[in-house]
């Protein structure tokens, strides 16, 4: 990621709650928990996906998991996330798997923010 | 209670979907190309909403499979996709698919109008 694209980033909203409260609308707080339940356990394999695909040169694989990590993280609203993974797939589709490697590092930084974050939101919607 | 066949990979948006079309429709779920093949063969919905990425036979492999069938090819087939790239709308309508839903899902109701009128379309024998 050059310091440029990580500015950018930087600079845009990490999360976005109204996405929370749709979920909420689509299926109330029981939607809501078990979505953030699905993704909690599945974010830290799709990571390692990821990071396995760059280390064994695999673009596909990490492309793979990047577009479902990318999707899920979208819905629930974690958009610095969601960003770090689209990159992350774009690039890994022309076989950049340099700067991927150091998208996945910045993923890896920040899913325990976006852990945190959806565990508040779960114990809020359940209290 | 007409029928939805959801074609997803990964359980969340399953049950995100489940939640929007509850009550609505009544749905079937395949995890895979394959299993949704055999599926809907044996019991043809009224419309299949088709994830492109999927593990193994893509979106686009499945939707070609379906419409050289000649049970399956007049089934109105919408494609979910998370790949929101200008110019992808023309690419999915030209490759077979009758409609185009971007992920994450927003507002459900482009969903669900989509749906409806695909199915009264099929229903009128306007497809194929």
């Amino acid at each position: 990621m050059t310091e440029q694209n990580a500015e950018e980033t930087a600079e845009l909203p990490s999360f976005d709650s109204a996405a929370l409260e749709r979920l909420k609308r689509f299926g109330g707080g029981k939607l809501l928990g078990e979505m953030i339940a699905l993704f909690l356990e599945s974010a830290p394999e799709r990571i390692s996906s990821a990071r396995t695909g760059v280390t064994d040169d695999d673009a596909k694989t990490a492309e793979m998991a990047l577009h479902s990590l990318k999707s899920s993280s979208a819905q629930l609203g974690a958009m610095r996330m969601y960003r770090l993974c689209e990159q992350g797939e774009t690039l890994s589709r022309t076989g950049q798997l340099d700067i991927v490697s150091l998208l996945v590092s910045d993923i890896e930084q920040e899913y325990p923010r976006v852990q945190l974050w959806l565990e508040a939101a779960r114990t809020e919607s359940t209290s | 209670m007409k029928r939805v066949a959801v074609v997803e990979d990964n359980a969340d948006n399953r049950l995100l979907l489940q939640a929007i079309l509850d009550g609505l429709y009544d749905v079937t779920e395949y995890e895979n190309g394959i299993d949704a093949l055999a599926g809907l063969a044996a019991d043809l919905p009224d419309l299949v909403l088709l994830d492109i990425s999927l593990p193994g036979m893509d979106g686009n492999e499945i939707l070609t499979r379906i419409r050289a069938d000649d049970a399956l090819r007049r089934l109105p087939v919408i494609a979910l996709t998370a790949h929101a790239m200008s110019g992808d709308r023309e690419k999915y309508l030209a490759h077979g698919f009758n409609d185009y839903i971007t992920k994450p899902i927003v507002d459900e109701s482009l969903l669900l109008n989509a749906m409806e009128r695909w199915i009264a379309k099929s229903a009128d024998g306007a497809l194929g």
